[in-house]
This record gives C-alpha cells, structure tokens and sequence, in this order.
C-alpha cells in the first residue's frame, strides 16, 4: 500500500506554496526497526518500533520553512503545509507544475535485497549476536566484555514536489557494530568493527559474525600490548578502509555546497585548482550496489549519482542539494539527504573515497623508514572553517626501517585537510571500505567511507612521549 | 497539545488494557512523550530554515520472568499502542532473563515548583523569535571590523509533556519549556579566519543575554587570530569554564553504575578512593532550580534527587537506575535516562557539575606563570574516552607568561589521563556554567598542572 496518494501529495504542495515560495515538497516515511544489543553475554535490549510520518518544506530564496507530524491524515498534512506556508513571504512566487497530476517516476531496484529483513526469524538475529560474542571472548583470556549491537530498518518514502515529480523508494539497511575490551594489569584497551549493508541479512555471508567478533578482539589485545606513542610530526601511512574518515571529515564536509556557499569551507571558490598531490582521484558515489551509504533517489528525490570530487589533485566538483542546484544554477547531485521526516535535507555524503592508486599498500610502508602506521582511525573533529582537524588513531604502529614494529597507544593526527591532500606522496591500490553514521547539523545518516593505504609525508602526533 | 494531567490518565487507562493483553506474572510500563518546538537560523540578515516540530510516541516496556522487552510506536491511540504491547512482550521472549530488570513500584514525591515551565515559550510568536535570532547575528557582527559574518546563529525553544504509567502503580506526568540561543561567529585577518561561540539558555525567551552572547562569541574567535602552534611541552592548563564542562561529560559516562558494571569506566572500583584533588567535589543534582534536565522524576518515574558523586576529591557513589541500582545492592539514585520514547531507559546525568571554588577565571589565570589557557577542545567524542580515561584532544587557546595570556594556540593537542587530570587539579573557579547540550554539564574554570601538550615548531 502506498504511503500517500498523489491527490493528496497535490493538494499538501498547492496549500504549502500558498503564501508564495519557490518550490515545495511532501516527504512521508514509514519505518520499521529492529535492535538488539548484547552484552555480558546476554541479550539486554530487544526492541522494535515503528514510525510514520511527513515532512512539508517550501524554499523561498535561502530561506526554508519545514514543518512536520506524525500524523498523515489530510486534515493533518493541511495543517503542517499552513505551518510551512506562514514563513514564505509573501509576493516571490513559484512556477508550480501541478496543473497535471503528479508524475510518478520509475521505481528502481539497484539494491537487490537476498535475504529479506521481515523474512529472516528472530531467533536468528539473536544467534548472529552470540557467534561474534563468543569468537571475541575466545581470542583471548584478556577479553573481559564484549558488546554486540545489531540493527536492521525498513524504510519506505514518497517524495512529491511542486515540479510535478513524485518518487517511492524502499531502503533496507542492516548493521552490526561489534566492540571488544580487552584489560590486564589495569590497563584497558578496546576494538571495534562495523559492517554494514544497504540491503537484507546477506551481509553475513560476507561478513561472518564470528570473523567481526575476532577482528575486534584481536585490535582490544594487540593494543594492550602498546607503548605509549610518540609526539611530533612525522610521516604517517594510513591504512585502507577506515582511515577514508580522515578524507571525509577533513576535506568532504568541505565539499558539500551549504559549506561552500557559507565560505565556511577551505575548499570554497577554488574548483579548477590544484588541492591535492596528483596522485589523489577522489569520488561520492551512492550507486555502488548495496554500500552502506548508497541509495537509488537521494530523499529529494533525485537519482543517486557518481560525482568526481577531485581529479589528479584539481578540485572538480561539490556535492549539493536540490536548493543549493536552485540556487547556484546547477544540476542536482543526488545528495540531499534527511535523517527521517523529521529533519530537513541538506547536502551530504554517501560513499565518499579515494581512488584506488597504483602502490602495493606493503611496498608503501616498505619504503617508510620512520613514521606512524595507522592501522584504524577512531572518531575525529576538523574545523570546517580552517581545515584544521584531530584524529584518534585507535589501532597504531610505529613503522622503523620499512617494517611494521610495536604497537603505540593514545596517538592522535593533528593536522590541517588541505595541506595534508597535497602532502600525500603515496597511493596505493587496495581500496577498501568502513560504514559509519555521518552526523551534521544533529542528523545522522549512514555513509560508507573509503580509501587505499596512503601516506602523508608528515603529520604531528599527538601522543605522551617523545620519539626514540 | 494534550494537557500532562489527561496525558497520564490516558497512559493509566492503557496500562490496565496491556495487562490483559500481556497476562498475569509480566509487568507493563508505558512511556509517552509529546513535543512541540520550533527553531530559527539565521543567516546573513536572512532566515535560513524555520523548523516546525510536532512529534509524540509512546514506548513500551514488558517485564516477564525477568526477560525485557520493548517496543515503541508514534500512534497516540490505542489501536498502535496495543500493537506496542504485544511486539514488546514477544521481543521480551527473546531476551535473556536477568533478576535485576525491575520497575519501580508506588514512590510518594513532593514535586513543589521546579521552575521548569513558562508559558512565555508558547505565547510568543514566531515572529518575535526570529526577529531574537536576526538580533543576534547583527549584534555579533556589529562587535568588531574583523568579525564579518557568522556562520549560523540559532534561536529554538520547545514545549514538552512526559507521563510515565506502569503496572505497578507509579504514574506521573510533567511540563517543562526550554529554549536557548547560540552563535558561532568567523573573525578574520588576512588569510587567517577562527570560530567563535557563544550561547545562553532559559526557560522563557526573555531569559536570554543576547547582548553577552554576542560580545563574548565574537571575542573568542577574535582572540585566537595569530594564532600558530607551539613546541610540545608538559605545563600548567588552564580549562575555560566551557571546556571544562566538556570534560564533565566523560566524568559523567564514567561515573554511570552501567558503565561501572559493565567494565567501562576508568573509575570502576574506586568508590570511597581519592580520585581528585580535595579541591574537585561532583554533584548531579535533578531537581536544580530551572536546570535544563530537571524533572520532578526520572524517565521510568522514580522522584529526581540531588547527591554528590565525589566529596573533596572523594568518590562516593555512582549514577544508578533501578536496574544497577538493584545489581549493585542499592536504590536508585533517579538517573534512569532515554533520549526519546524510542528507548528503553539507561542511566545518565540529570544536572552533573563540578562545584564551584573560588576565583574569577582572570585571577586562576594570573597565579600561572607559565601555561596554556584552553579555550576550544576538539575531538572530545573521540579524544576523551571515558572506558580507559585517556585523553588526546586537539585545542585553541592562549599560552600564559607571567599571569597573562598572549600568543593565540591551534595545532596543538592535551594528553594525558584523566585520573591525572582530576588529581593535578589545583584550583576551581567560580564562574559555573551548564553547557545546554547534551545533557546539562556545568562547570567552572579549572587549573591543571602537568598535562602534555604537544605541537610543532
């Protein structure tokens, strides 16, 4: 059953460019979640929960007004586009495409589901919880707790705008996030893994809970072994796969066009240029089929795309919405994005990466004779505005003579996004990927972010003890 | 929107239909919230969004035999509900049985005026608040030359009603209003630009300082252009009153019994140890005058209290719901927390701030010879961990000669331990101050002595 019919979708956006605006748009959501949690063995939390609601927004110049319920009666949605409608001014008006009815756009099945998440028993989720428990306890005595956290959400939406367009989607997302703490002699230490999937519970096929419970465990207890690290700038390989967080956080938030068009970005009014090394080929890319952050229509309604950031190390492109499209005068990019009806699209991410280069990621650090290798790279914070950026290095090595040697603790990358892209002196091929949950503007929405091993010729250090 | 009185015995009236549905030996408990909010950005002169929020929910926890269950639905009628009820209790059938899952049974409470509701929040209009919002960008703008724009200027407030009803005959409700207003003003000169903030909060519109917030946003982002690192070092910090609330929170993770419990605290096993300096005393205190996260009860209705965490750097107790409380041997302590109706409830702060000692934060910074005064942290979700209590944060700031702050800091970090910090702490200010997100941190300005700070050059 469809959420909302196109009459009434028409008849939302006609009320909520009432008052005048430029474009208006319907977003309506049904979800339905599923989360489990387990901890000290036992399953501790087992909850689901399900939500409807819409979303009613005008744009008028920069300004936007959105309004929304929980409720999708039309008395209801009236109710929410008057709301929307009141902060429109009055005399700019929009060229509205509802003398037709509404064109329903073809729904599109990229994402292939195998194993749907309606189908797939309870019992079975709370299995896969236990099979990563237990494979963390058992690699090793020093493992003393073990969280296991799964999570699986469907979500359908209707999107309708003052365009004339209307577009349904079906998103199923699961994820399962594994952390392992490992402690002796007072020490404690801790390892996580996170894979996920825009797609059903096949993810375990290629991720077997007992490999993600080993894997987090193993990073707990290598840790435990690791000397406080070193401060002071000094050559850094990042390792394939999380460390594409740094690039997100540092150079993508400064990609997306609300940050340029607020000069609250470093990257602003420098398309054409030289940002990066020549080695750096960068993309967002939410069509690579059932990536975590991928999708088929962005939550605007416009088709997913592959967008190139940077190419040889020149700035190409920005990633927008369909208001900084209008504004700016160019195409939508397909990444407006929304947490839930709740919140109102904004520029954002999907899989944002590096491309893969030529280098072996071994022969990389083969050729490093002193420097941090980082192995995993942890939450991180960067000032849009200056570029400047701090990044824990949740799993890291010093490297010495081209060889990877002791594990080092509580070192942090201090450094600055711009100067680190063009500081990149080595690429390598093997590209890979990390899921996350991409806050901005308090909403959270899954993104994948990826690159291959990489070197940054120097990067300060953030750690407790000089270098010896 | 519903009144909280009606709200409650709606939320009474069902607990008694789930209990037939659910069967005798499960318990029932019934968690609703309704939200009314708007919030205003500003930009450039201009309105940059006008957000109307309307949400409401209601969750659902089912006890049998120990095993929890729970389920949430946004439908206020009983049709969604029940549904609630019955997913709740077939996820309870799933869970693993653990004696300590228990809800709260009938608790006298005294609720009095908590100060935590004014109806100014919903007589004032929208217009009026967004002109408060364009008030502010113009004010911060109009500070200094170098301050030309902001990069957002916020003003939102909001209107909430919570009930909780459960089987056991707790039931309760409340009102509160809250609204706040903040701005991250851009100071630049030449090439360089630095990020300012600042903020005020109430629970009524005309609680806000526009004219202070303004003037001391734009100072912090004007007083750190120039800035450049410095050569790493061990020295005396001193935490701005902002930065030092930030640390509250990683004292608020460790001091939650869940995370004692669960081996995820550097303070685990510590109660009754000096775990600070005699100068730093703890207290959460849910029923502060007009705080920002004071109720008249917790999010599963057990009545809010005050109660010090740590006495003269002593530690004394941890944050508990019924939950800990009962696997700990102890009651709760009413800091039974969920973000919204979608959770069941964990444990977490109501009010927690570090009290009050003596001193403006010019004199603190006039004892040091040679230091640091902090004045942004970054990196304080992932640098300030709260399970092994290490510390790496980058930061701005201002380095101290001689008692006065001089050369503006960036690109440079603080590390350390947080046991370190507490016990290196040799002296509190008295300019207390709640950070409004988040939960409610507050704290004053506080010297450290000691700490790493690493930079280049």
């Amino acid at each position: 059953m469809s959420l909302l019919d196109r009459d009434t979708a028409a008849r939302v956006i006609r009320t909520a460019l009432s008052r005048g605006g430029e474009f208006a748009e319907l977003f309506a959501e049904r979800r339905s979640g599923y989360n489990l949690r387990l901890e000290e063995g036992k399953v501790e939390e087992n909850t689901s929960g399900w939500e409807t609601g819409a979303g009613i927004r005008v744009i008028c110049g920069e300004s936007v007004a959105y309004a929304y319920t929980n409720d999708l009666s039309l008395a209801s949605l009236e109710e929410t586009a008057r709301a929307a409608a009141a902060a429109a001014k009055a005399g700019r008006s929009a060229v509205v495409g509802l003398e037709k009815p509404l064109r329903l756009l073809p729904r599109r099945e990229d994402h292939p589901v195998r194993l749907d998440i309606d189908e797939f028993p309870r019992e079975r989720k709370v299995e896969l919880l236990h099979r990563a428990d237990q494979a963390a306890r058992e690699a090793g005595s020093r493992i003393v707790q073990v969280v296991v956290v799964l999570g699986d959400a469907r979500q359908e939406v209707f999107i309708a705008n003052s365009l004339g367009e209307a577009v349904t989607d079906l998103r199923m997302r699961v994820r399962m996030v594994v952390q392992a703490v490992a402690a002796h002699e007072g020490e404690i230490q801790t390892g996580h893994e996170s894979p996920g999937i825009l797609g059903g519970y096949e993810l375990f096929q290629e991720f077997p809970p007992e490999e993600v419970g080993r894997a987090a465990a193993l990073q707990a207890l290598t840790m435990l072994e690791a000397r406080p690290a070193p401060s002071g700038p000094m050559a850094v390989v990042i390792a394939n796969g999380t460390g594409g967080v740094l690039f997100h956080e540092a150079c993508g938030h400064g990609l997306e066009a609300d940050a340029v068009y607020k000069k609250a970005s470093v990257f602003a009014g420098r398309l054409g240029e030289k940002v990066a090394s020549p080695l750096v080929n960068a993309f967002d890319d939410a069509t690579l089929v059932n990536r975590w952050g991928s999708f088929a229509y962005d939550d605007e309604g416009v088709r997913a795309g592959r967008t190139p950031l940077i190419r040889e190390g020149v700035l190409v492109g920005y990633i927008n919405d369909r208001k900084r499209a209008m504004r700016d005068g160019t195409e939508p990019t397909g990444n407006g994005r929304r947490q839930s009806y709740r919140h109102v699209p904004i520029p954002r991410m999907s899989n944002t990466y590096i491309e893969a280069g030529r280098e072996r990621g071994e022969d990389i650090i083969a050729d490093t004779e002193l420097g941090l290798y980082a192995r995993k790279l942890g939450g991180g914070e960067v000032n849009p505005v200056t570029g400047d950026f701090i990044f824990a290095v949740t799993e890291g090595y010093m490297i010495r003579g081209g060889k990877v040697a002791e594990p080092v603790k509580g070192a942090t990358l201090i450094g600055n996004g711009p100067r680190v892209l063009l500081d990149i002196d080595a690429v390598g091929s093997d590209l890979d990927f990390d899921t996350g949950m991409c806050g901005k503007e308090g909403q959270a929405v899954p993104v994948c972010t990826g690159q291959p091993t990489l070197r940054v010729r120097e990067l300060v250090v953030g750690g407790t003890t000089e270098v010896v | 929107m519903e009144s909280h009185a009606d709200l409650v015995a709606r939320l009474e009236e069902w607990v008694e239909r789930g209990r037939a549905l659910v069967g005798a030996g499960a318990e029932l408990e019934l968690y609703a919230q309704e939200h009314r909010g708007l919030t205003v950005r500003v930009f450039r002169g201009e309105v940059e969004s006008l957000r109307y929020a309307h949400s409401r929910g209601v969750g659902v926890r089912v006890l049998r035999e120990g095993r929890l269950g729970y389920a949430y639905c946004t439908g206020f009628d009983w049709r969604d509900c029940s549904r609630a009820v019955e997913e709740a209790a077939a996820n309870a059938r799933f869970s693993a049985p653990d004696e300590h899952n228990l809800l709260p049974s009938q608790v006298d409470r005294t609720p009095g005026d908590l100060g935590i509701y004014h109806p100014e929040v919903e007589e004032t209009a929208s217009r009026d608040k967004v002109d408060l919002a364009l008030r502010l960008e113009k004010l911060t703008i109009s500070l200094d030359p170098r301050v030309k724009r902001v990069e957002t200027a916020v003003y939102a407030d909001g209107v909430s009603v919570v009930a909780v009803a459960n089987s056991l005959g707790v039931s309760g409700s409340y009102r509160s209003s809250d609204c706040h207003c903040y701005v991250f003003p851009i100071a630049e000169d030449g090439e360089e630009s630095q990020t300012g903030f600042s903020f005020d909060q109430g629970v009524r519109p005309s609680d806000l300082d526009l004219e202070r917030v303004a003037r001391e946003a734009a100072e912090r982002a004007l007083c750190l252009l120039g800035s450049r690192s410095m050569p790493s070092r061990r020295t005396t910090v001193v935490l701005d009153n902002m930065v030092a609330a930030e640390f509250m929170g990683m004292l608020a993770a460790a001091l939650s019994a869940e995370a004692v419990l669960k081996g995820r605290s550097f303070l685990a096993g510590k109660r009754g140890e000096q775990v600070a300096s005699s100068l730093v005393t703890v207290v959460d205190d849910g029923l502060l005058p007009g705080g920002p996260s004071t109720a008249p009860f917790d999010d599963e209705g057990v009545p809010s209290r005050r109660k010090e965490l740590i006495r003269d750097g002593v530690l004394t107790g941890y944050l508990h719901n019924m939950y800990t409380a009962s696997r700990s041997g102890t009651q709760s302590t009413g800091n039974a927390t969920r973000s919204s109706f979608r959770e069941r409830p964990g444990v977490g702060a109501t009010n927690l701030f570090l009290c009050e000692g003596k001193g403006a934060r010019e004199e603190l910074v006039r004892g040091v010879d040679d230091g640091v005064l902090i004045l942004q942290v970054v990196g304080a979700h992932a640098g300030a961990n709260p399970v092994s209590g290490e510390i790496s944060l980058g930061a701005l700031g201002l380095r101290i000669k001689n008692g006065e702050p001089e050369q503006p800091l960036r690109e440079i970090t603080l590390a350390g331990k947080a046991l370190e910090f507490l016990r290196q702490t040799v002296a509190v200010g008295e300019d207390l101050r709640f950070l409004p997100f988040e939960g409610s941190l507050g704290a004053p300005t506080v010297v450290v002595e000691g700490v790493m700070v690493s930079g280049r050059g």
